[in-house]
């Protein structure tokens, strides 16, 4: 087995994930301008919930996703409405940031209450499995996360792109007055808007719950790489999400070879340090970003 | 003077969320009215985080060792309370409990916590306020070396020696059956590298190759890359520097890789009641050091096995057993000072604690126990394998159950 071709394979699978709630975090602050903190304590709760019906029913997280979704997007909806359509617009992207790390808070609370601060994992029948693939063994797991964070990227994006919600909201994060003067209701696109990013947030969750050990204080493990992400990739560009996820995904893998655990997640903040220095609107946050 | 309702409205959150993760005190834990039949001993466990399971398992031992001391006329003929926090294995958190149950809740005596991350900065509160601190679970070399006087190590050896017998018993195999390679992966904590360093640095010696060697942070849950490496050198033996769930996580990746060792050999987690079922069974051949076994002939320790037994249904583990051994180490200095009065109120009684036990030796249900000034005590720890679906002493030769297996079946 190539070490080299296993840490390529290992960093591709999880940039998948990254891809995936990566878009879910600029589709907040596409639509909205919101800097949602909270994204990834979501992503935790739903890995939990994943966990909780799994100990408690049996039911296989993926099936799970039948709750979850659903009440996550109704979550993001109500989220929108009650607190952050009450945020004055000239303030909104501060405050979000200070509203949205007190829900980040509220839940890690919450979980750590409900279900004790130690550490999770769902035992899956099909959690052993491995596959060999050109010489690398891949977890049967580690693929389905892959394949479930793919195949939801692939249907955000056509549902961005192919309907007529997904016109409406790109319009809106495009130019909301423009898009208010074409009578689209921007208010109601983006209380959708929010619950489609939580979806996110609730398919990634289950996709992480089937091969990682939950912690409560998880989420803040996540942010970090996350935000970097979107601001690589150019705030609002969802493909651009999706390519940066990748890309820092692999390097995150490659760098774990190389210089070990501690120094891995050091990619993210380089990659934004030099974002930020060399092309401050991401490196797709421009025409792409536009387009879609 | 009026304020945005945005800013009260991310105020009132912020508050909510402060005072659910638990960042404002709520003034809880005042100390009840003392009571002169009763002995208050505080500890401090971590009981959620990282070290939750052992944690647990230490809990379980100290409850059963005060409840048998209760049942048994106590000590001095007084009852024992046990006052016990959880510090959600957090160094600052456990420092913070010690404090309180100090100077707040004004126990009598106080034990030390689990881990050597959260044992140093326990011990150090114990030394300012002149407490005698005697602890289940600190055994890395850092824990002797920071100067304290008043600690005990309530288990047979140190982390640097937990592996001294299968190190022995690899320099005695024949050339061609010994590992020529190992691996090593182990967390950033003290106590976890103090065993594997041990080990790996007792094999270099032996002219055993060192082909991977990782440090991890605690708290790493993804262990992709590690498994990798360690997989694509192929080395005959894996040595993991774990405490519970990181040894997990770390098993499932190296299985999922279909690396298959000669050796394994992880510190801790082996030897907990979860860990079978949390690898999924596929334990045949793993190794691991442990201070103690049910079986073993120590005139204390089958009291204590039925007594643990009849409580809570199951035999005992290492770590209900150092937690056990704690209250009996810390049982021989109170009835031997024939006090157990608070340092704050009688300096003496735990300085006379303190010089009785540098001097003297403790029958335990680990066998004998003396320390050297620093507090490490002067044993030997015993190596265990799991053979047949059960954890059994493999190491030393006079108290195995069982013949090792040098070249572990597939997992």
């Amino acid at each position: 087995m190539s070490l080299l071709l296993q840490s390529i394979v290992l960093g591709l699978l999880l940039g998948g994930l990254y891809a995936l709630l990566a878009a879910g975090l600029t589709l907040y602050f596409g639509v909205m301008r919101v800097v949602m903190i909270a994204h990834s304590a979501f992503l935790i709760l739903a890995a939990y919930l994943a966990w909780y019906f799994n100990t408690e029913t049996g039911l296989d997280p993926l099936l799970s996703l039948v709750i979850t979704v659903p009440l996550f997007f109704l979550v993001g909806v109500g989220m929108q409405r009650l607190l952050i359509s009450r945020l004055r617009p000239a303030t909104l992207t501060m405050m979000s940031v200070l509203l949205t790390f007190a829900i980040a808070l509220v839940i890690e609370g919450l979980l750590g209450y409900i279900w004790s601060g130690s550490q999770r994992r769902i035992r899956l029948p099909y959690g052993g499995s491995d596959i060999e693939i050109l010489g690398a063994n891949i977890a049967v797991v580690k693929l389905i996360a892959f394949g479930l964070a793919a195949a939801s990227l692939v249907a955000l994006f056509l549902l961005l792109t192919k309907t007529r919600f997904g016109q409406a909201l790109r319009a809106t994060i495009q130019h909301p007055e423009a898009a208010e003067l074409l009578g689209i209701n921007t208010d109601r696109v983006a209380g959708y808007g929010f619950g489609l990013g939580l979806a996110t947030a609730a398919i990634g969750g289950t996709a992480l719950s089937l091969d990682a050990t939950i912690y409560p204080s998880l989420h803040w493990h996540w942010i970090g790489p996350l935000m970097a992400i979107i601001v690589v990739g150019g705030l609002g560009s969802i493909p651009g999400a999706a390519i940066a996820a990748m890309v820092l995904g692999l390097s995150q893998s490659l760098l774990q070879i190389e210089l070990g655990t501690t120094w891995a997640q050091t990619c993210f903040y380089l990659a934004l340090f030099l974002t930020l220095m060399v092309r401050p609107q991401g490196f797709f946050g421009g025409r792409l970003a536009q387009r879609f | 003077m009026k304020f945005p309702s945005s800013l009260r409205l991310s105020a009132l959150a912020l508050v909510s969320s402060l005072a659910l993760t638990g960042c404002i005190d709520s003034g809880g834990g005042e100390s009840d009215a003392e009571d002169d039949d009763t002995i208050r001993i505080g500890i401090s466990l971590p009981l959620t985080g990282d070290y939750a399971e052992p944690g647990k398992g230490i809990q379980r031992g100290y409850e059963a060792w005060a409840a048998w001391t209760n049942e048994n006329g106590g000590l001095l003929g007084k009852q024992v309370e046990l006052e016990i926090l959880d510090d959600q294995s957090s160094a600052e958190r456990v420092a913070q409990d010690y404090e309180r149950l100090i100077n707040q809740d004004g126990v009598d005596l106080i034990v030390g916590p689990f881990s050597t991350r959260l044992v140093i900065p326990a011990a150090q509160v114990a030394q300012d306020y002149g407490f005698v601190f005697i602890e289940p679970a600190g055994a890395a070399p850092e824990v002797f070396e920071q100067g304290f006087e008043n600690l005990f190590y309530a288990a047979p050896a140190v982390a640097d020696d937990h592996y001294n017998h299968l190190a022995d018993y690899i320099e005695q195999m024949p050339a061609n059956e010994r590992p020529k390679t190992v691996a090593v992966a182990s967390m950033d904590d003290p106590f976890a590298m103090g065993t594997a360093y041990g080990l790996r640095d007792k094999l270099d010696e032996m002219g055993i190759r060192i082909v991977v060697d990782e440090v991890y942070p605690p708290n790493t849950t993804n262990f992709d890359s590690i498994a990798a490496k360690i997989a694509d050198s192929n080395a005959d033996m894996v040595i993991g520097g774990t405490q519970y769930q990181d040894a997990v996580n770390l098993i499932l990746a190296l299985q999922q890789l279909d690396y298959q060792p000669k050796m394994a050999a992880f510190s801790t987690a082996p030897t907990e009641p979860e860990f079978e079922k949390a690898i999924g069974g596929k334990t045949e051949g793993i190794l691991a050091p442990t201070g103690y076994t049910p079986q073993a002939e120590y005139p204390s320790n089958q009291e204590f096995v039925e007594f643990y037994t009849d409580t809570y249904g199951e035999a005992p583990s290492e770590d209900q057993a150092n937690a056990w051994t704690t209250g009996q180490v810390l049982a021989a200095a109170v009835e031997a000072a024939d006090c157990a009065e608070s340092a704050l109120e009688d300096p003496e009684c735990h300085q006379t604690m303190i010089d009785w036990l540098h001097e003297n030796e403790v029958e335990t249900v680990v066998g004998p126990l003396s320390w050297d000034e620093a507090g490490r005590p002067q044993s030997a720890h015993m190596v265990q394998q799991w053979i047949d679906g059960e954890i059994r002493i493999v190491l030393p030769e006079e108290q195995a159950e069982a013949d090792l297996i040098a070249d572990k079946p597939a997992w």
